[in-house]
């Protein structure tokens, strides 16, 4: 173990600064301001530095690292050329409040994402402005919200979102003010469109959903549920975290949707970087665009007066205020960083981003066969069941240990544990909340079926294990089983100087 | 394309072992009326090289800060970041991981995180410190937020807020969109003509949930009038202020002077500016806060060996498990980017702080003094202290001398009737630890022949 606070240091050199450009003794700072204690950062040279950061860096496990089927996270490998790009000064070292002709470039890129995602998704307006897809479903509602005001009909205070739904959602629409309805799943896990007929009414604003829904399945039904919320008058939300099954095959504003968020650190590949940064860009039907945050990139052909770009002679582009807008989500144009890297795997793929999707469900279908085929042969078979009952699933898919758990005491947590001692990220564990002891797997069309045959037998070797070594694993990793009661328990959120 | 996907020409051997036939079967569940047929209306694919030369031609055609001699920061300056900070977050560990879920293989994030927290916590002197939310608007809004949550039963000022008049709009809109929708008021909070807090009109503020300002402010002033709003406001009412992180190097830490919530724009801190995102936000607050605290926190635990080991805590605030009643909607942050920061951090030191904060005030004041010197141009609060920035009173109009300042090669600096409508000549000039003293001298030059240019009778 080696913390950052215990280095004993050279002395405080991380890197040397030049000089100020004016000396600093009377820098007149008032009295009652001037800091008296200096933080206790460490004093550390730049070898020690670089080597506290590369040891953590070996105590933690990435795509790199090997595979990661945690789903509805998309964990896709992620394409280095992006990485250069964003750094280039024509991104890196841009500010947002430099006048259009300064940067036609980064417009002209913007331009053509805000285009590409519209096609995509079926929608007419796109901002790029929310930083991750919990801002994004946030600024969607605050849409909806400022439509219905505008109508004169705010008495729609309720969102309907199904129990399979991610946290974020409720959360979401919540934070915006509304009133949260939950609606049951049918057994299947498929929306169940009684239960939806019976909570819409006069003060239904809007419902939230995924599809292909949190377990993966595609909700056959999804456009009659479209048609009773909006024969109710509300809005329909589509949450793009799912988005990397349905490119090019189909689409929400197809299938009726009125909103939707996409997730750019899925489906685009922007790394997810330990938590992030994401990007959660929206897309609208035409009737919502006047009330997008602000302001969204527009073009116009050149004309005579306009400063020569280099980007090309035919477009000028241009920063413009949609008209009720609801003003703003993040403080500049959201994560340009991002949106950048996304363009660049956008670029690689062009329209086959619908092969992509065809990839990423191949694969799961896949994987979901190779291990109930491998567990039929083994014998643990009985050990799981499907979430939701379906011939094909989308891009992943998710299984009950409810059985085992049943059987000898070994749930979807231990397996967890039990995959990490295999050298594998498990999958998403105990979500969607309906579907108990649920594992939820997402291999992604970047993993070959090499790894995807392999992980299989793996994963059965698991089931197989004796429930005594399950409930010690892991016993390979850094550390094993943390105490997370523990940490709660007896709260220690910093480095305990006084403990020294 | 074909360099992404693995699979790519295995179709039909894998879809055989399924007993499918074509790639159609994986999609029989997607009824007809509402699928998409026929291809995306999109270009075709690019190869790497393709892509990086595109890359390059577009990027290329806009104008990098580091082309010009640059003023404009307005809350984000153009700091050195150290060049091993961008080499070690290239590593894939960090780069390609996600929220670590399972702490046992996560630990290098997990404890980088908690020295984050640390860090922050150390910086702005205060109990406990999150791992960041989006950015410093969204830190300002959701501590208001978190501000409401705490003190709303006891207020006499039910639902209500106060915000220092100077915000800029972007950063007052962040604010009333996260905050409408627990139906909050927001009041503005008074400012002295030389642009400190008025802190007679502070005490209206006493009894509502919480007050919001800055230090510096929006205007660049060092406030030391700060240092007396909590004996002002009172326990009942959450004092937050927001900062500039490297200033505090030599500024007293909020924490030390009565701040019950810091946030800040973590950007200075191992960040490039990155057309606006991503950034992060700071936030820290005391124990009372804590509960009702945003997003993502590492906690220190044990393992079953006893042996020291880090986890997410007090995950029960958190959309994840709290769902419509969590204390907000965040998930995604912007870890990597915290990171970045800590290492910065790491590698500054207490006293390479002090020595950044330095180097940037003193470019800061060198400029106040060159500028005074130009007899047709005003410094406003010239008398007060000021980081990284301050207003110019111009002859005209701003955006005219923003103009001719860009057809000198300089960006001149920010148009402050963008934010103050009636102020059409303030003009808001920036300085950091990169401006260098020749560029003052140029700027002082240009500025004096414009602004004699536009004053009626003077000659430059
Ligand atoms: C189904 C679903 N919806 C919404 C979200 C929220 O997205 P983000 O984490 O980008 O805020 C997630 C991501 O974790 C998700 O899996």
């Amino acid at each position: 173990m080696s913390h950052l606070f215990e280095h004993k240091g050279a002395g405080g050199k991380g890197y040397s600064q030049p000089e100020s450009i004016m000396p600093t003794d009377n820098l007149q700072i008032p009295s009652s301001l001037v800091r008296k204690d200096l933080p206790k950062w460490p004093r550390l040279s730049e070898p020690e530095m670089v080597r506290h950061y590369t040891w953590l860096s070996t105590r933690n496990f990435g795509i790199d690292t090997g595979f990661y089927p945690l789903g509805s996270c998309t964990m896709k490998h992620n394409p280095r050329v992006n990485e250069v790009i964003a750094q280039l000064p024509g991104i890196a070292d841009l500010h947002p409040l430099q006048p259009e002709h300064q940067i036609q470039g980064t417009l002209s890129i913007f331009h053509e994402m805000q285009e590409m995602l519209g096609i995509c998704a079926g929608m007419d307006a796109v901002t790029l402005q929310p930083v991750a897809g919990a801002q994004g479903e946030f600024t969607a509602i605050r849409c909806f919200q400022e439509y219905f005001r505008k109508r004169g009909e705010s008495q729609r205070t309720k969102v309907i979102v199904p129990d399979s739904a991610h946290g974020t959602n409720p959360a979401s629409a919540s934070m915006a003010g509304f009133e949260i309805i939950e609606i049951p799943s049918q057994e299947d896990g498929r929306i169940d469109l009684n239960a939806l007929r019976a909570v819409v009414g006069d003060d239904t604003a809007a419902m939230m959903i995924t599809n292909p829904s949190t377990l993966g399945v595609f909700e056959p039904e999804i456009a009659e549920a479209a048609e009773i919320v909006h024969a109710a008058g509300g809005q329909m939300y589509y949450d793009g975290a799912n988005f990397n099954a349905i490119l090019g095959l189909t689409s929400p504003g197809i299938m009726g949707f009125d909103a939707v968020h996409y997730n750019l650190h899925k489906t685009f590949s922007q790394p997810h970087g330990g938590g992030g940064p994401g990007s959660g860009p929206i897309g609208v039907k035409s009737h919502l665009a006047e009330f997008l945050p602000g302001p969204v990139v527009k073009r116009r052909p050149i004309l005579a007066g306009d400063r020569m770009t280099s980007v090309n002679k035919e477009w000028w582009y241009h920063w413009q205020e949609p008209e009720n807008s609801i003003g703003k989500v993040q403080q500049w144009h959201g994560n340009s960083g991002a949106v950048i890297r996304s363009w660049a795997f956008y670029r690689r793929y062009g329209r086959d981003l619908k092969t992509m999707s065809q990839h990423a469900v191949l694969n799961a279908n896949y994987l979901r066969h190779k291990i109930m085929q491998e567990a039929e042969a083994k014998g643990v078979g009985h050990r799981f069941c499907d979430g939701a009952p379906v011939d094909v699933v989308k891009h992943e898919f998710t299984l009950s240990f409810a059985p085992m758990k049943e059987e000898i005491g070994i749930g979807a947590m231990d397996i967890a544990k039990g995959l990490l001692d295999k050298g594998y990220m498990a999958p998403t564990v105990y979500f969607p909340l309906i579907v108990p002891e649920c594992m939820m797997f997402e291999p992604t069309e970047t993993e070959s079926k090499e790894v995807l045959d392999e992980f299989a037998i793996k994963f059965v070797e698991v089931l197989q294990e004796d429930p005594d070594v399950l409930h010690e694993a892991p016993i390979t990793t850094k550390v094993r089983r943390v105490d997370e009661v523990y940490a709660a328990r007896n709260l220690v959120l910093s480095y305990p100087f006084d403990e020294e | 394309m074909v360099d992404q996907l693995p699979n790519l020409g295995r179709e039909k051997e894998m879809l055989e072992a399924m007993g499918m036939s074509s790639m159609d079967d994986l999609f029989a569940d997607i009824p007809e009326a509402v699928r998409m047929n026929g291809e995306l209306p999109l270009r075709g694919p690019q190869s790497e090289e393709e892509i990086i030369a595109d890359a390059r031609r577009i990027l290329g055609a806009n104008v990098a800060l580091g082309d010009r001699v640059n003023f404009l920061g307005a809350g984000l300056n153009r700091n050195y970041v150290p060049a091993s900070v961008f080499q070690l977050i290239t590593r894939g560990e960090f780069l390609t991981s996600y929220t670590p879920y399972q702490p046992e293989v996560s630990q290098g994030m997990l404890q980088a995180m908690w020295e984050f927290q640390t860090l922050i916590s150390e910086l702005v002197s205060l109990k406990v410190a999150n791992l960041s939310v989006y950015d410093g608007s969204t830190a300002a809004a959701e501590a208001l937020t978190c501000a409401v949550r705490v003190h709303n039963r006891k207020a006499t000022q039910k639902d209500t807020i106060y915000i220092s008049e100077l915000l800029p709009p972007a950063r007052i809109s962040v604010i009333e969109n996260y905050t409408q929708g627990g139906g909050v008021v927001i009041k503005t909070l008074r400012h002295n003509s030389d642009g400190t807090l008025n802190l007679e009109s502070l005490s209206e503020a006493a009894g509502s949930c919480g007050i919001y300002v800055e230090q510096p402010n929006p205007l660049g002033i060092l406030d030391g009038g700060l240092t007396r709003v909590k004996e002002i406001i009172g326990d009942g009412t959450a004092f937050i202020v927001g900062v500039s992180p490297v200033s505090l190097g030599l500024i007293e830490a909020p924490g030390n002077y009565g701040a019950d919530i810091v946030v800040g724009e973590g950007q200075a801190l191992g960040s490039p500016i990155t057309y606006g995102g991503p950034l992060y936000g700071i936030f820290a607050c005391t124990n009372a806060y804590l509960r009702q605290m945003p997003g993502r926190i590492v906690g220190r635990s044990i393992d079953v060996d006893g042996q020291e080991a880090f986890c997410l805590t007090l995950s029960t605030r958190e959309q994840h498990i709290r769902r419509h009643r969590a204390t907000s909607n965040i998930c995604t942050n912007e870890t990597l980017i915290a990171l970045m920061g800590a290492m910065h951090m790491s590698l500054l030191g207490p006293e390479g702080l002090q020595k950044l904060a330095q180097r940037n005030m003193a470019a800061c004041e060198l400029a106040k003094k060159k500028l005074s010197e130009i007899p047709t141009i005003a410094i406003p609060h010239v008398m007060n202290c000021h980081y990284n920035e301050f207003v110019v009173e111009l002859p005209g109009a701003a955006s005219d001398c923003i103009a001719y300042l860009d057809t000198q090669g300089l960006i001149g600096g920010y148009d402050l009737s963008n934010w103050y409508p009636e102020r059409r000549n303030w003009l808001l000039v920036s300085f950091s630890d990169q401006t260098k003293a020749a560029e003052i001298e140029l700027l002082t030059a240009h500025l004096a022949v414009w602004s004699a240019s536009v004053s009626p009778g003077v000659s430059a």
